[in-house]
């Protein structure tokens, strides 16, 4: 399941990589968890409208 | 619209977000230029991997993942690595190139140069394929310069392949005869066609062609050459 | 032809529609000419070799969609902004310039084709980097037009109404021309070449272009079948945040074997498998608006919602085409595990000619009816006969490349590179199999549908806006 770091040259990526989807879902997650706070946020404003 | 309101609080009404258009607006917005942001680490970090390297690299045994273009001094292997789980260029020891290996850095990247320039202006994307990108109407020129088919001197001196076809002593002296005169050595009813390349841009374009086999890609082609046994041979220096 | 248009804007989209469709006729004959060497490779050999062929038939793909989405765009600005387009004057005079450019460029390919390797021949004949060939002189005009076409499009959007449609066009163009000035350098390095090439090819087809197919959707849904505003644009927010989503970071598929990290292996299948995603969701954008507004329709007691039936069933072609093509065929091979052994094959061919056309030339060719519709001021454009055995036959015809060219790419890939390692041999021999052989038959032969169905469509749009059967 974990990968050793094979690759020729070092980098952040790299060594998330090692970890099962790592890079994958540390992408995705950091990428779609701010939609939770967009969320959020439209919502009071959504409901204080009118 | 119903109306859950318990109570007297009139600020809370039952909303819907996801059928909001102010919400999805902001969440493209988001995404995408965050994901553009990711992509321009990224695109950092890949970068500084893909620089192109040096003399001195190749000189302290140094593995870039695109070697400098002095690799033509070298002799270049295609082997399994068992630590990364695919083949991988081995830039082995000194090797003659048209009877030099002594290139300087400044020479093999004028060879380099000229040879990349020679692949565009020739046009050669639109019938083969450079690292598997291009037409598929003629072979992929990724590992072309390690191909079983350039022949070689066997022990009873004798030519195999182009090396007889062409009359000559070296593989890179064979393809420059070949991309001089392509049509002169079919091997297939599908022939290359005369692109009227000078022999200095011939020897441009094998350096090309020499130094793309150099270059690490995470092992495509796979098991190149896996039928002929030729470059299964343990390096012997 | 007298202009009935209200729009000068408009009238400049029929004139980028026309030259559109010139070169998709070009691109198909050369197709043919191309298809014809892979069987009889003696057949103009060393008169117009088959590179030559190939090269047109991708530029002209390329420059037929480039101007049919940019003639698109001034056909719906000022219909939705309220204002003709700013500084149509000039507008019209980037058309022309970029007409002629293209007209000398595609001559020299013929007639010069190829020349020594240095920065002249790069300067003036060709580039040789697939698609982008055009040389560079005609690099910079090309980057010089768009950008006043861009200019166009945001000075009339900040002026006009700014409609959830425009601003998604607006944004997107600015990336969509941007790009291109990324395929615009030189280097040495093959890997650094094509990294760079990736960010015009990849963020044009897998990104920007898919969500111009999404408003130019969405624009079309509004007028040929009065769909809701508010619903359409959310569907275009949503598609366009799950395009760039996966698309942007899918770059990456593109990254597996060309000398870049092994991280791109994860990144590049993983947000690229995502791709069909937004695609889907056009499709069921697509047929559930469609069924809605017909619903609508009854209901009320007129007897359909729509406004014009060529425009839609070719939509509906983009919602099939565009999943099938781009997403399903994509699908197929974006793994690294498979790619490994696809890549550069007759595979990727495969998905190539269903994708451009699926995801494409059906939506545009949609467009073009709308601007039929709208030039001949006709209430309800409905469907002839020559405007059926257009879409069947095309549709037809480049499904059938499709299936016949999957065949010859999974002999090819078995024989040449599961087998016998992508050797100068292996290559040749795969192109000698039985299956791959008539593969390429099949594909030469529904090419010729695909053809005959180009001619029905051109004779359809030709002769449709004076027919008698549609409602005025």
């Amino acid at each position: 399941m974990f990968e050793p770091f094979t690759d020729l040259i070092p980098s952040f990526f790299g060594t998330l990589n090692q970890y099962p989807l790592g890079l994958t879902g540390f992408l995705h997650l950091v990428i779609i968890l701010p939609m939770i706070v967009i969320y959020k946020q439209e919502k009071k404003r959504l409901e204080n409208e009118k | 619209m119903n109306n859950k309101n318990k109570g007297g609080d009139m600020s809370k009404r039952t909303v819907s977000v996801w059928t909001d258009n102010r919400f999805w607006m902001r969440s493209a917005g988001w995404v995408t230029g965050f994901s553009a942001a990711l992509l321009i680490w990224l695109t950092f970090d890949t970068m500084s991997q893909i620089k192109m390297g040096n003399d001195e690299d190749l000189k302290n045994g140094i593995a870039k993942r695109v070697p400098g273009p002095t690799v033509i001094n070298y002799k270049i292997t295609y082997e399994m690595s068992d630590k990364r789980g695919h083949e991988v260029p081995v830039i082995g020891g000194k090797e003659k190139f048209f009877g030099r290996d002594d290139w300087s850095e400044k020479e093999a990247g004028a060879l380099l140069h000229l040879g990349k320039l020679g692949s565009q202006a020739k046009n050669c994307m639109n019938c083969h394929t450079l690292l598997g990108n291009g037409a598929y109407y003629a072979p992929d020129l990724t590992k072309a310069w390690l191909d079983p088919a350039w022949g070689k001197i066997d022990s009873s001196g004798n030519r195999t392949g182009y090396l007889a076809m062409t009359g000559k002593d070296t593989r890179e002296e064979a393809i420059a005869e070949f991309l001089m005169h392509p049509s002169q050595y079919p091997t297939h009813g599908r022939m290359m066609p005369n692109l009227n390349i000078t022999a200095d841009e011939a020897k441009g374009l094998v350096a090309f062609l020499k130094h793309m086999s150099s270059i690490d890609t995470n092992g495509f082609p796979r098991n190149f050459g896996k039928k002929d046994t030729t470059l299964r041979e343990k390096r012997s220096n | 032809m007298a202009n009935t248009l209200k729009w000068e804007g408009q009238q400049l989209a029929t004139w980028y529609f026309t030259v559109a469709i010139v070169l998709f006729g070009a691109q198909l004959l050369m197709g043919l000419i191309a298809a014809v060497q892979f069987l009889y490779p003696s057949f103009l050999f060393e008169i117009f070799d088959f590179s030559v062929a190939r090269m047109i038939h991708i530029n002209a793909l390329i420059l037929w969609m480039v101007f049919a989405m940019v003639g698109a765009a001034y056909w719906l600005l000022p219909d939705e902004t309220g204002i003709e387009v700013v500084g149509i004057k000039w507008a019209k005079l980037g058309f022309i310039v970029l007409t002629a450019a293209v007209t000398v460029v595609v001559v020299v390919y013929i007639v010069v084709q190829i020349g020594p390797a240095n920065d002249m021949t790069i300067w003036f004949i060709n580039e040789g980097r697939e698609y982008i060939e055009a040389p560079r002189w005609a690099d910079f005009g090309i980057a010089i037009v768009l950008v006043g076409f861009l200019l166009h499009v945001f000075l009339t959007a900040i002026k006009g109404e700014r409609t959830g449609i425009v601003t998604v066009l607006m944004a997107d163009m600015i990336a969509l021309v941007g790009l291109y000035l990324c395929g615009m350098g030189f280097t040495d390095s093959i890997s650094m070449d094509q990294f760079w090439w990736w960010w015009v090819i990849h963020l044009w087809v897998e990104a920007t272009w898919e969500v111009l197919v999404g408003v130019f959707a969405a624009y079309g849904l509004i007028r040929i079948i009065g769909a809701q505003r508010q619903i359409v644009e959310m569907w275009l927010w949503i598609e366009v945040a799950m395009l760039f989503g996966s698309g942007i970071l899918g770059m990456g598929h593109h990254y597996f074997w060309i000398g870049t990290p092994e991280y791109w292996w994860e990144i590049g299948a993983l947000f690229s498998a995502l791709e069909p995603l937004p695609l889907v969701a056009m499709f069921i954008h697509v047929t559930y608006d469609w069924g809605k507004q017909q619903g609508i329709a009854k209901a009320e007691g007129r007897d359909t919602a729509i406004a014009n039936t060529p425009a839609l069933a070719w939509f509906f072609a983009n919602a099939f085409g565009n999943f099938l093509g781009a997403g399903v065929w994509g699908f197929f091979h974006t793994m690294p595990q498979v790619n490994i052994y696809t890549h550069g094959t007759q595979f990727t061919s495969a998905h190539g000619h269903l994708a451009f056309f699926g995801a494409y030339a059906t939506i545009l060719i949609g467009v073009f009816y709308i601007a039929v519709q709208g030039t001949n001021n006709i209430k309800r454009l409905k469907a002839t006969f020559d405007f059926k055995m257009g879409i069947i036959l095309l549709n037809l015809g480049v499904f059938g490349m499709t299936v016949a060219l999957t065949i010859s790419g999974y002999s090819q890939v078995l024989v040449e590179r599961a087998q016998m390692g992508a050797t100068w041999e292996a290559f040749f021999i795969s192109q000698d199999t039985l299956w791959f052989v008539q593969g390429l038959g099949w594909r030469l032969a529904m090419g010729v549908v695909t053809l005959v169905g180009f001619i029905y469509l051109v004779k359809d749009l030709l002769s449709t806006g004076k027919n008698k059967i549609h409602e005025r």
